[in-house]
């Protein structure tokens, strides 16, 4: 990933700056990624004072611990393919069949909704069409009696809130794959067929790779949507482990839980690192070529691409208005009269919800900008020991599903001296180390970009380093820090896999609230809540986006990019 | 290898417009018509935006032209797409399929041909041996340099045995040493295998050295067609004359067009130059003359030309010098070859300039 400016980068030795941030960096990711994980492993390990492994295998041993390590691997592999089925058709379409930017705008703004909504409400959605008392089951259809709680739902649901990342993945794949390459397989004899199976797919194994990963990675550390939709026939692990916390009691067999989670998790982690990375292929070699229209794409195709794509969205523009329509009905489904009641409802007893996310989405949000740049800026720009180390560190948190992280945290700092649960400071903590990563990420990339050259041309007409650094390379990485901080505020306002073990009585958050909500069956607020969500969220977001092009920010730096994974 | 019986292309009358962002509609393309004669290589050659590659994608079918025709032997391809021609193409960029070896990029075109595995390998291990890459079948693309690049995408557009085969480019993204190695081995490659080749490029010095004909085009239309010989020496418009070599441009009227020599009067100079189209007295010409056409000698008493100047400006470029004389308010490139050690003259110098009738040639002017 990140390699230094070589031997241009400068050293630690006679910097001291430098070297007081690196031991201040250091010491935050020791306290708040490396010793709560140690605190799990622990936890599974030991008994007391002893060490013994046993205990934990015993409780994987159970039979429907095992079931439900099989139900989440089997979930994350369906979820993996259909979405990346889902994400390569609307990649294909956006990229390679010649449609305007006015079709574009609708699909990117349609797949945009998932990204931004808390991860749940698909699956909120899901219990009003297809519930008991459903819009289309029990109205339309007139059944009853049908049951909504399963695999089926809950991997429909999934794969329709996580394909916008594998579109959002795929899509710069497939538009890099250089047009004159497939010219030349045309113009080699080969049928529009045979240049997409043995071109055109080829060169996007290793983006279908990382699609694939990617969803089976957030397949997989999805805890709300199989707890809303999977019901008792299909248990998986990160709501098991949920359930043994806070329904048992039972920390140990939660954390041993969710520890299962971790090989696969780390695994997918590796493959991305060591395999995907490496095998994305280059098809623009020097001076690119004459500029040439796609021709694989037969037109006969192009419309029913664009059909289906437009069905995909269809879904889910319908889900997001019947969310909306039951935050403004007294009862969907039972009383369809207007009422503004649940508006009502989240504004006066859910206020102080509102009011604490938005206090902690709004420290986490400049703290975890701050946070990416600097970090990402001493990875791409410094040398120093441990850059590798650090590197790898910082992308734990975010790489590991929510609720090992939670659990994590819950073990490490729910007694003294680090008695921090309960507090807005952990929460607020947990965002910062979870969700900054992309900020790095996009640091790093920004300045990848950017030739050492220029840096070093404002030392050569005499500018001291700490002027350099502010007035060359902060303007630069400008744009990185917003969209750090931009997915920091999203993930803040949505996230709930890993903060839901951390809210207590003084701090709590609005989706823990909704999942409240849905489990008392007091779907309005729910859906009030949720439309909440979803409009604060794409008010910052348009925002942000804005400001990030008024900024003339790269692709790769741009929201989209970075919700892409 | 063997050969294939050499088919013609005939280019008729094609036009290609385009939208432009801000100016609307344009030809990129207008009524262009070529004739490539069967196993010829003909150059299209023309400054960037002049229409050529435009010209040679609509040949391949990668694009589909607005108005007129194309033929490759005697059939009708306009309406085929590029997989349907039976052309061999070269990339600017090579275009090499990154995630295959340099054997399955060459074996492309005949696996897609249904080839059988031992007829295969045969016919790339031959056509690998005639670009000189025989043991590289194993390799990737990107380990490769740019040269050899160039010659996977060679080889992989010539093993299909195509009846046609275009190049677009093709060595624009070499060095200067390289480029010329390569052009060679191209020329060598067509000769040997007879294929009928279009060629684009905006190098005139590379047109010259590969071309059995040249078309010289400019804002979408060819504006001269002959041998590198036949533009150079007697370039129908100031724009070949600029375009292919060095040339002296000088403006003129003409004095007296009797017979088949023409009088012009150049800057208070007259000079005679052959000429046989109808001229008037009083009608404005340029007279065109290649810088090394022109003779120079010291102005010492007894020395011949009608051209009296000084010179202004100098570069030894060691096998020629090149000398700028002014000469009144007309200035003059003048170009000599091997002068020899202590035959340079000064600046400052005064000298003399013979044009010679035969050396000029007379052109319209132009707009």
């Amino acid at each position: 990933m990140a390699r230094p400016a070589g031997a241009r980068a400068s050293g630690a030795s006679r910097d001291p700056a430098l070297w007081v941030t690196v031991a201040v960096l250091w010491a935050l990711l020791a306290l708040f990624v490396l010793y709560p994980l140690l605190c799990l492993l622990a936890r599974v390990a030991m008994d007391g004072e002893r060490l013994s492994p046993g205990a934990a295998l015993a409780v994987l041993g159970d039979p429907n611990q095992l079931r439900a390590l099989g139900n989440s691997l089997l979930l994350a592999a369906l979820v993996g393919v259909a979405g990346t089925a889902l994400g390569f058709l609307f990649a294909l379409t956006a990229s390679r069949a010649g449609f305007g930017r006015g079709w574009l705008a609708v699909l990117d703004a349609v797949t945009l909704l998932p990204l931004i909504s808390p991860p749940f409400t698909t699956a909120i959605a899901m219990i009003f069409s297809f519930g008991p008392r459903g819009l289309i089951t029990y109205h339309v259809l007139g059944l009853k009696g049908v049951t909504v709680y399963g695999l089926a739902s809950t991997f429909f649901s999934e794969t329709v809130t996580y394909f916008p990342i594998a579109y959002l993945t795929l899509r710069p794949v497939l538009a890099a794959i250089d047009a004159n390459v497939e010219d030349m397989a045309l113009s080699l004899g080969a049928s529009r067929f045979q240049v997409f199976r043995s071109v055109t797919l080829p060169l996007a194994i290793p983006g279908l790779a990382n699609a694939f990963l990617l969803l089976f990675a957030a397949s997989l550390a999805d805890f709300a949507t199989p707890l809303i939709l999977a019901g008792n026939s299909f248990p998986v692990l990160p709501t098991q482990a949920y359930l043994q916390i806070t329904g048992l009691f039972d920390l140990r067999g939660g954390a041993v839980l969710s520890f299962a989670l971790l090989v696969p998790a780390f695994a997918v982690f590796l493959l991305q690192r060591y395999w995907v990375s490496r095998r994305y292929y280059v098809t623009v070699t020097g001076k690119a070529g004459a500029r040439t229209a796609v021709k694989t794409v037969a037109p006969w195709l192009r419309p029913v691409l664009l059909a289906l794509c437009l069905a995909v969205a269809a879904v889910i523009a319908y889900f997001y208005a019947l969310l909306f329509y039951a935050s403004v009905v007294v009862a969907l489904g039972a009383n369809h009269a207007w009422t503004w009641r649940h508006y009502h409802v989240i504004f006066t007893e859910g206020a102080k919800a509102i009011r604490d996310t938005l206090v902690i989405a709004g420290l986490s949000m400049p703290l975890g900008g701050l946070y990416g740049v600097v970090v990402g800026y001493l990875i791409a720009r410094k040398r120093f020991m441990g850059r590798q180390a650090m590197e790898i560190v910082s992308m734990l948190n975010y790489a590991l599903p929510g609720t090992i992280v939670g659990i994590a945290y819950l073990i490490a700092f729910n007694d003294p001296p680090l008695a921090l649960t309960g507090g807005a400071l952990l929460i607020v903590a947990c965002y910062v180390f979870r969700y900054s990563p992309t900020g790095i990420r996009a640091t790093v990339a920004q300045l990848q970009q950017i030739d050492p050259a220029l840096e070093e041309a404002s030392l050569g007409l005499g500018a001291s380093t700490a002027m350099t650094f502010r007035r060359v390379t902060l303007p630069l990485i400008t744009p990185a820090f917003f969209a750090g901080l931009g997915v920091v505020f999203i993930r803040s306002m949505t996230a709930i896999s890993a903060t839901i073990f951390l809210v207590s009585i003084n701090w709590t958050l609005i989706t823990v609230r909704i999942l409240e909500n849905m489990t008392e069956l007091s779907l309005g607020p729910a859906a009030a809540f949720s439309v909440l969500v979803v409009a604060i969220v794409y008010v910052v977001i348009a925002a942000i986006g804005r400001l990030l092009r008024a900024l003339r920010a790269p692709d790769a730096v741009s929201l989209g990019g970075i919700l892409g994974g | 290898m063997d050969t294939v019986p050499p088919a013609g292309v005939r280019v008729e009358g094609v036009s290609k417009r385009f939208q432009h962002r801000v100016k609307g509609a344009l030809w990129a393309v207008r009524e262009v018509s070529l004739e490539v004669r069967p196993g010829e290589l003909l150059t299209l050659l023309g400054p960037s935006g002049c229409g050529k590659t435009t010209t040679l994608r609509m040949i391949a079918g990668f694009e589909e032209p607005d108005e007129g025709r194309i033929w490759i032997g005697d059939r009708d391809v306009t309406g085929l797409m590029a997989n349907r021609r039976d052309i061999g193409f070269v990339f600017q960029n090579y275009a090499l399929f990154p995630h295959l070896t340099v054997f399955d990029n060459v074996a492309y075109g005949l696996r897609i041909r249904g080839l059988e595995s031992g007829e295969l390998a045969r016919r790339v291990g031959d056509v690998l041996g005639m670009v000189g890459l025989a043991r590289y079948e194993r390799q990737q693309p990107h380990q490769l340099s740019g040269g050899e690049q160039q010659r996977v995408a060679l080889a992989r557009a010539i093993v299909i045995r195509p009846r046609v085969l275009l190049f677009d480019e093709p060595l624009s993204n070499l060095d200067a040493r390289l480029r010329v190695q390569m052009r060679d081995e191209i020329r060598r490659l067509q000769k040997e295998l007879a294929i009928t080749t279009v060629y684009v490029t905006h190098d005139q010095e590379e047109a010259m050295a590969v071309s059995d004909r040249i078309a010289v085009m400019s804002a979408g239309e060819v504006v001269q067609e002959g041998t590198a010989e036949d533009l150079y020496h007697r370039p129908a418009t100031e724009f070949v004359a600029q375009f292919i070599g060095r040339v002296n441009l000088l403006a003129g009227r003409v004095v007296d067009a009797a017979g088949a020599t023409v009088t012009v009067d150049v800057a208070g100079v007259r000079l005679r130059v052959f000429h046989t189209a109808p001229l008037r007295a009083g009608d404005a010409v340029r007279l065109a003359i290649r810088p090394e056409a022109i003779v120079l000698a010291p102005d010492d008493p007894g020395a011949e030309g009608e051209v009296v100047g000084a010179i202004v400006a100098r570069t030894f470029l060691g096998e020629k010098v090149d000398y700028t004389v002014r000469a009144g308010a007309q200035s003059f490139l003048v170009t000599r070859y091997n002068p020899g050690p202590g035959a340079v003259l000064e600046e400052g110098q005064r000298v003399r300039l013979t044009l010679a009738s035969d050396a000029m040639q007379l052109l319209p002017v132009e707009g």
